[in-house]
């Protein structure tokens, strides 16, 4: 996968638990344009290991000079979030992927109705600009703890026109998913993107109110899960590879010195896809990709958010 | 590099002919003594100097002519090209992409000057010269798709992605292999692909849709396909099928070795940065059984190749009149040497 | 049928059966295609309502109009001709919304005229469920000249545009709701086939 070196160039302090970057290219150069819901894969090396963590970019797609990307602390993690809060300063050289989507909107959507909880916002951010440049209809609603913990409130307000709709946690406020989409007009489109039970809870209503699967849209990038340490062996490679708790599968072979193939890293696309030889204890899917079948089956594992639930796995890498 | 244009038909008294350098870069496509269909999927890396890989859009000297029998097919028939209304973001992301690498990859040719949202685009061998605001449809005499898909050699056609699948919402199709934009557009990937034979029971095209779901800007692929062609015809339609599905029937012993084209397609993906799209490229070449033969490899390697080919593949690509002149007339050359993996002429 | 292979954009028809999510039911049928709403009323009822537009145009024999008005108590619509029923069509989805399921029984052509209409409202065709009925007849769209023929049950048919005699191939374009008409003696000309009737 070819990468993109870049520079950090601000970093702002949004609320106390989300920062705010902005990367330019190393060289000054232009950045190459995406579209909104797009994200990038950042890698960042931490002594003795390294991070790569996928975020949405917020910036508007036109603005060619920088790329923005909001990071979330999350204790909970596995160092990567920390690191980006606690490391990352401006000046530093980070190695960025180039723009992927896998939360594109449709654009044969007569309206697009876009529900964000917390840190979710982010990739709604840019979706908004592309939305605005060809003057669609959409609302956005963004769901969060407290006004005060509330990520680019403002921003939003002002670049929303009236299409922006809050609820604070703290007062109170909760989105009637059924009251919101049961009056869509024909064509509408619903995107979420947000903690799981949000999620779950609009694809639950909108399936339920008879919404067709293509008009229902939603990015979960699960961060890997922790689970219990246990030992993979790479078949074709003749190597094993110890998977602590709290490293994904595909971070653990890469620590390894194994080239294995990757794109989201949050269970989404696929690449990762590896085949599984023997396992002495079925697998954790923990993707959005295999189908349930295919999920039974245990006969392949995405190492970015997988684990196994016995000692020792098989794989054909 | 300068290229000396030829001055060649695709039609009528068919002068097309390939000068010696152009049929030792030939893309050839046969590594192996057997063919069958697979996710033939590279990387579309920057190829050996002179190649047809060296670079994004190979321009040879067949361009100014192919580009003019493109603009006479476009006349004939307007509905050659078509874009939805929602394509527009994609077309202006194919127009950057081709301006930039043509102007990058043959300066002497191409020249793009930007002055903020207002381009400059000179295309010397065409003789054009345009000034338009980039992302404004009005300030370019064609939509920008159909504006650049006119100044490049081979077809084009811009996928939206959605659903879980690619559909092709926009071509400009003028070198074809018998297939219809009209009919198809606004088709699906697996729509599209409803009469090619076997490849369904393969899987091949499961597996390719998912790579291409994931296709990045960066990392554009390729791969190469073929048929035959009776004459150097690009406009092989089946709009106009009644004018050359005829020419199958001058197939002899004595005409084979000119008239029957081997014709290879360069396809080519990128994925569009602004509309998440991705832009299709077929780009057709074309050289006689004879030109082929030039290389002995060639020959015996296209000989076994054709010799076991399955049926539903041959009636598939509209061999069946005259295939078995092909096979005789390669005999020739095939002396049964073991012949290693590779495509190369010699 | 082409031999050796199945061509995967031709469309596959079901039998009519509820959504059971929904906001609301519209179900539209022609001529025979009452027989699929009939069966489709032996269901459990839909909690949700129901609208059903019916024409009854057609050979007399196929009207189910009377059986439709007595076992039908939703909201029922009977039309003379099918563009009156296309007409209520597209006033019913202007101000329809999102969980409105459709349902059509009738001939291919039929059906993809109700697909075509409702498209602009932005319903794919995909989420609409269909039931073939009555006659296999094909709509064709001849390559060549680009002109549609209807109402096709034969494997060659003569082009209404062109006068081409066209092989009626299984190749199917759901933008177009027509098979592709392809000229059947272009290698040779004159040189024509069996005529058959193979979609009666």
């Amino acid at each position: 996968m070819s990468t993109i070196n870049v520079k950090v160039a601000a970093v702002e302090e949004v609320t106390p638990l989300i920062k705010h970057f902005r990367l330019e290219s190393e060289d000054g150069a232009d950045l190459p344009p995406f579209s909104g819901g797009s994200h990038i894969v950042v890698t960042m090396d931490a002594e003795g290991r390294t991070y790569r963590n996928p975020y949405s970019l917020m910036g508007s797609p036109s603005d060619t000079r920088a790329y923005h990307i909001s990071v979330r602390r999350q204790e909970s993690s596995r160092g990567g979030s920390v690191f980006m809060h606690e490391r990352v300063q401006v000046g530093m050289r980070l190695k960025i992927t180039h723009p992927v989507n896998l939360f594109s909107l449709s654009k044969l959507a007569h309206k697009h109705i876009l529900i964000a909880g917390g840190i979710g916002i982010t990739p709604f951010m840019s979706q908004i600009e592309d939305l605005k440049a060809v003057d669609a209809d959409y609302e956005l609603h963004y769901a969060f703890r407290s006004y005060e913990q509330a990520a680019f409130v403002n921003e939003l307000e002002e670049k929303c026109e009236g299409k922006l709709y809050c609820y604070a946690d703290s007062q109170n406020e909760r989105i009637d998913l059924t009251e919101l989409l049961r009056h869509q007009p024909l064509g509408t489109h619903v995107y979420v993107c947000g903690p799981s039970p949000m999620v779950v809870a609009v694809l639950e209503t909108a399936r339920n109110l008879g919404w067709p699967e293509n008009n229902i849209h939603h990015e979960e990038f699960s961060a890997p899960p922790v689970g219990e340490p246990f030992k993979v062996q790479l078949a074709r490679s003749g190597i094993e590879v110890e998977v602590p708790a709290e490293m994904s599968m595909l971070e653990a072979i890469e620590e390894a010195g194994v080239a294995a193939d990757s794109l989201c890293r949050g269970g989404v696309c696929g690449r990762c896809e590896l085949t599984v030889l023997e396992t002495d204890g079925g697998i954790q899917h923990h993707d959005h990709y295999l189908s349930d079948s295919e999920k039974v089956s245990c006969r392949s594992i995405m190492p970015c958010v997988s684990r196994t639930k016995g000692k020792r796995l098989v794989v054909d890498l | 590099m300068q290229l000396n244009f030829n001055d060649e038909s695709f039609r009528d008294d068919y002068s097309y002919k390939n000068s010696p350098e152009a049929i030792k870069r030939f893309p050839f496509p046969f590594s192996e003594d057997h063919y069958m269909y697979s996710v033939n999927i590279e990387p579309h890396a920057k190829g050996a100097k002179g190649s047809v890989y060296e670079y994004t859009f190979d321009v040879d000297e067949h361009y100014v002519s192919e580009c003019l029998d493109k603009s006479v097919t476009l006349e004939q028939d307007p509905g050659r090209y078509a874009a939805l209304p929602h394509m527009m973001t994609a077309q202006w992301d194919f127009l950057e992409l081709a301006m930039t690498a043509m102007a990058n990859d043959y300066p002497e040719y191409f020249t793009l000057t930007k002055n903020g949202n207002v381009w400059t685009w000179k295309n010397r061998p065409l003789e054009i010269i345009d000034t338009f605001t980039f992302g404004d449809a009005t300030t370019l005499p064609y939509e920008p798709f159909e504006y650049m898909g006119r100044q490049m050699q081979g077809d084009f056609v811009l996928l939206d992605q959605r659903d879980g699948t690619l559909y092709a919402d926009a071509g400009i199709v003028t070198s074809q292999a018998d297939w219809s934009l009209a009919f198809n557009t606004g088709m699906s990937w697996q729509e599209w692909h409803g009469p090619v034979p076997k490849v369904t029971e393969l899987g091949v095209l499961d597996r390719a849709l998912k790579y291409l779901l994931n296709l990045q800007v960066a990392n554009p692929v390729r791969r190469l396909n073929w048929t035959m062609t009776i004459n150097p015809r690009l406009d092989t339609s089946p709009e106009n099928y009644p004018l050359w599905a005829i020419d199958r029937k001058k197939v002899n012993d004595e005409t084979v070795g000119d008239l029957v084209n081997l014709r290879v397609e360069l396809q080519t993906l990128f994925r569009l940065p602004r509309s998440n799209a991705i832009v299709f490229g077929i780009r057709c070449y074309l050289a006689s059984l004879k030109d082929i033969a030039t290389y002995p490899r060639w020959a015996k390697r296209l000989h076994r190749v054709q010799k076991d080919l399955h049926p539903d593949l041959i009636e598939y690509k509209g061999m069946t009149t005259y295939h078995r002149y092909v096979i005789d007339w390669l005999a020739q050359f095939d002396d049964g040497e073991v012949l290693e993996y590779g495509a190369h002429p010699e | 049928m082409e031999r050796g292979y199945w061509i995967k954009s031709k469309p596959i028809y079901t039998s009519l059966t509820w959504h059971e999510k929904a906001t609301s039911h519209l179900v539209l049928a022609t001529g025979i295609g009452g027989m699929a709403v009939l069966k489709l009323f032996q269901q459990m009822h839909p909690t949700q309502p129901v609208t059903v537009l019916y024409g009854k145009y057609g050979q007399i024999e196929l009207d189910y109009s009377d059986t439709l008005k007595s076992i039908i108590q939703d909201d029922l619509h009977l039309y003379k001709f099918e563009e009156d029923l296309l007409k209520k069509l597209q006033v019913l989805l202007r101000d329809a919304t999102m969980g409105l399921r459709i349902y059509v029984a009738g001939s291919e052509g039929f059906i993809w005229d109700v697909v075509a209409a409702a498209k602009p409202f932005g319903i794919q065709e995909s989420e609409i469920m269909k039931e073939q009925v009555d006659t296999l007849a094909r709509t064709v769209y001849c390559v060549h000249c680009k002109t549609i023929t209807k109402y096709v049950t034969t494997n060659i048919t003569c082009c209404n545009g062109c006068e081409r005699m066209l092989f009626v191939r299984d190749h199917f374009s759901r933008n177009l709701g027509a098979y592709m008409g392809l000229m059947v003696d272009a290698e040779s000309p004159g040189e024509l086939p069996a005529i058959e009737e193979i979609y009666p």
